[in-house]
């Protein structure tokens, strides 16, 4: 209702009351008259249009008219029937005012009520972001609760966030509640001329956030009841909300967590089917060779030396299988969870070291092999033929992975923090790709640069891996591209 | 918003904070005094309604400054100017004009905007003003229509320089310490701490007590309760209009014409 229609309704009123007033007046002051039933529907509607004080108003404006007709008839001729008409007229003017007020107002109280809780469940529907959804909240908290400030805070993990002021300040009625205080009732804020009444109340029982109404007028004992259940509504909302935004967070997390397993699965798929057809060849290779040299020693007599010269490459070969074969198991141990079966013994690393690069250098002479090692040299605690292994992969792989002609250095030394050695195996070849460096000792990962230019099935570096944190070391590889690339790793020393 | 932005504890004020003790007991002292000498016959009567008036309003109007801050030298101020309109009254009708400088004192200070706690700096309401002076008019009109009615009193217009001594009385110094102490300090302050209608309670009950203790009202029971119904309504009304536009001008607008209605009837 605009403010001129209130002042013309208000007129009306009066002067109706005025009019009524009147003809009792002309008709000779008879409180008895049926004329005075005129003030009781004015009375009513004057509290069905401003509740309880429209009909307080109207009732004591009613019994301020007609007393000075009743009051006199009763100072002349005492209490008359007529007198006694007049004065229950009084009374039931009071009364239906007073009730009629108070049931307008409660009802409407009631329903103000509502429609702020169902538009603070508009203003969160949706799933807005938070300073979104306090934003409309806040809008529509300050439509409905009639007050000249409403402010939220609400917390967000170690932030608060604010509607209605800039920060929360230590000290102020906001922090206090949000401290755990409970709701707070200042009857005045001061620095106006008129009192400014504040209420601040918890969102939900955690004291999550806090709602603050601040009004230049009455915040009664019921009006404050009911904000303190708003604000436990609100906290409710806010909670229910909070946990549909996790939930969808984690529903979208999970699916791009289910995607990245399905594209690895997929990659392992892919992987082990390439690994199936490499290792066949990888073991066909010797078997070949084994069965072409076997058949052609079983069938022909040769000289002694050709005999000898076969069952050396017979041999080489053999032992070549033997590897693959070891590391195929290795590396179902691996993904079957299990640690290699190590069988340690104090083992000599410059003898290892040596024994390994003579049978490189025996095999195949490409590249110059250099060993070097640093002075008293402590044995390590290790499975000798597992240290050999780990050796023998990398090397092989540098002497793979490398032009022919370029260096492969071999080199121990005591590592810096003591307790172990350091095994460096580094080469000159092109290096490994950033990209790849990282998922070098996965199982069957092969550097798309490597696939095309050397043989392997992609399970050596992974088993290498095993071997040494079997032992309680570690490995790293450093690499850069057109440089060279090496491979460190430790294995603890005899204590 | 000031519930988030600013620093906020408990107020340990008590009510009566600011209360010019030391002046009231003189007051009251004073009071005593007087009324002993004239008792002892060493001064005459009219002392005593001088004494009574600059003790009694002088207290209420005093008190209101101190509330609002002025200090205890505007109470003294205010005490003498009372009892200076007093005086001058007791010596002849048209003396009560001498009334004026209380009005005319609070009105200088609050163009300076000194007692701005009491409402009475700022620009004038005039709308509530307005309103004011209806509702002092309605009700001093229904108080002339109910006692004419009903007790066959007529309007005193055979002595009208005591209608308007008592008028000049109301308007220097009844009116201004009622309405100073009664909405401006007792109300405001019992408002800022508790519900509303605890505080117009609370002011209308004392306003009321004031006027029942008032040694010039006819003891009768028509005339007590009477002036008990009246002084209520006029003190409600006036807590609304002060509480509405936050200046004491319209509920002394209102208060006024009242009394200035009630001062029309012709004693019983």
């Amino acid at each position: 209702m605009t403010q001129q229609a209130r002042l013309l309704l208000v007129g009306a009123l009066a002067l109706t009351l005025a009019a009524v007033t009147a003809l009792l007046a002309l008709e000779g002051g008879d409180p008895a008259s049926p004329l005075r039933h005129g003030y009781l529907p004015l009375v009513v509607a004057a509290a069905l249009v401003w509740g309880a004080p429209g009909g307080a108003a109207a009732a004591g404006a009613v019994m301020l008219l007609l007393g000075p007709v009743v009051l006199p008839e009763i100072e002349r001729s005492g209490l008359t029937p007529e007198a006694v008409e007049g004065l229950v007229t009084l009374a039931t003017v009071a009364l239906a005012g007073a009730l009629s007020g108070v049931g307008t107002t409660r009802a409407r109280g009631l329903r103000a009520r509502y429609e702020t809780i169902l538009a603070a469940q508009r203003a969160l529907a949706g799933e807005p972001a938070l300073e979104l959804a306090l934003a409309r909240l806040h809008a529509a908290l300050s439509e409905h609760l009639r007050a000249d400030d409403v402010g939220l805070v609400v917390r967000d993990g170690p932030r608060l966030v604010v509607t209605g002021g800039d920060g929360v300040a230590p000290g102020s009625v906001a922090a206090q509640v949000l401290a755990g205080a409970g709701a707070i009732f200042v009857a005045d804020a001061g620095g106006g001329r008129r009192p400014r009444r504040v209420f601040a109340t918890p969102l939900g029982a955690g004291a999550e956030g806090v709602l603050v109404v601040e009004r230049e007028g009455e915040l009664g004992v019921d009006e404050r009841a009911a904000l303190e259940a708003l604000g436990a509504h609100i906290g409710l909302v806010l909670a229910n909300a909070r946990l549909t935004a996790r939930q969808r967070r984690f529903a979208e997390e999970l699916e791009v967590k289910v995607a990245c397993a399905t594209r690895r699965l997929e990659e392992l798929d892919h992987a082990k089917s390439s690994f199936v057809a490499v290792a066949s060849h990888e073991l066909r290779t010797p078997l070949t060779a084994l069965q072409g040299f076997s058949e052609l020693l079983a069938a022909r007599r040769l000289p002694a030396e050709e005999v000898s010269r076969l069952a050396g490459i017979m041999h080489q070969e053999a032992r070549r299988l033997g590897r693959i074969v070891n590391d195929l198991l290795d590396l179902a141990r691996i993904e079957r969870g299990l640690a290699p079966a190590l069988h340690r013994t104090p083992v000599a690393v410059e003898t290892l070291i040596a024994g390994v690069a003579d049978v490189f250098r025996r095999g195949r002479a490409t590249h110059p092999i250099v060993v070097g090692y640093e002075a008293g040299l402590p044995r390590v605690d290790a499975d000798r033929d597992a240290l050999e292994r780990i050796l023998t992969n990398l090397v092989s792989n540098a002497l793979k992975f490398s032009p022919p002609g370029r260096l492969v250095r071999i080199r121990a030394r005591g590592a810096a923090h003591g307790g172990a050695v350091e095994v460096e195996v580094e080469d000159q070849g092109a290096g490994i790709p950033a990209e790849s460096l990282a998922r070098i000792f996965e199982p069957y990962y092969r550097a798309p640069e490597a696939a095309g230019t050397a043989r392997g099935a992609g399970i050596g570096l992974a088993v290498v891996k095993s071997l040494v944190e079997a032992h309680g070391g570690s490995i790293r590889v450093e690499s850069a591209h057109g440089v060279g690339t090496r491979v460190v790793f430790s294995v603890p020393a005899v204590p | 918003m000031w519930a988030i932005e600013h620093p906020w504890r408990p107020a340990e004020r008590s009510f009566f904070a600011e209360t010019p003790a030391p002046l009231l007991g003189a007051l009251a002292l004073a009071g005593l005094g007087a009324l002993a000498l004239v008792e002892l016959h060493a001064l005459p009567e009219a002392a005593l309604g001088v004494a009574g008036v600059a003790a009694g309003q002088g207290a209420l109007l005093a008190t209101a400054l101190g509330w609002a801050g002025a200090g205890a030298r505007a109470g003294l101020v205010a005490v003498a100017l009372l009892a200076i309109g007093a005086s001058a009254a007791a010596l002849h009708p048209v003396g009560a004009v001498a009334y004026a400088g209380v009005p005319l004192w609070l009105w200088w200070r609050a163009r300076r905007g000194a007692p701005a706690a009491l409402g009475l700096a700022g620009p004038v309401p005039w709308g509530a003003v307005w309103t004011g002076l209806a509702v002092g008019a309605f009700l001093g009109g229904h108080l002339l229509i109910s006692v004419a009615r009903t007790f066959g009193v007529r309007l005193r217009v055979d002595a009208l320089d005591l209608v308007l001594a008592a008028v000049a009385y109301d308007l220097g110094a009844n009116v201004p310490a009622a309405e100073a102490f009664f909405r401006g300090a007792l109300f405001d302050r019992a408002q800022r701490r508790w519900p509303l209608g605890a505080a117009v309670a609370l002011s209308t009950a004392a306003c009321v007590t004031r006027y029942m203790l008032d040694p010039r009202l006819p003891k009768s029971v028509e005339v007590i309760v009477g002036a008990a119904f009246y002084v209520s309504l006029v003190a409600a009304a006036n807590c609304w209009l002060f509480r509405w536009s936050g200046s004491l001008l319209p509920g002394a607008a209102a208060a006024l014409v009242f009394f200035t209605a009630y001062r029309l009837l012709s004693p019983p």
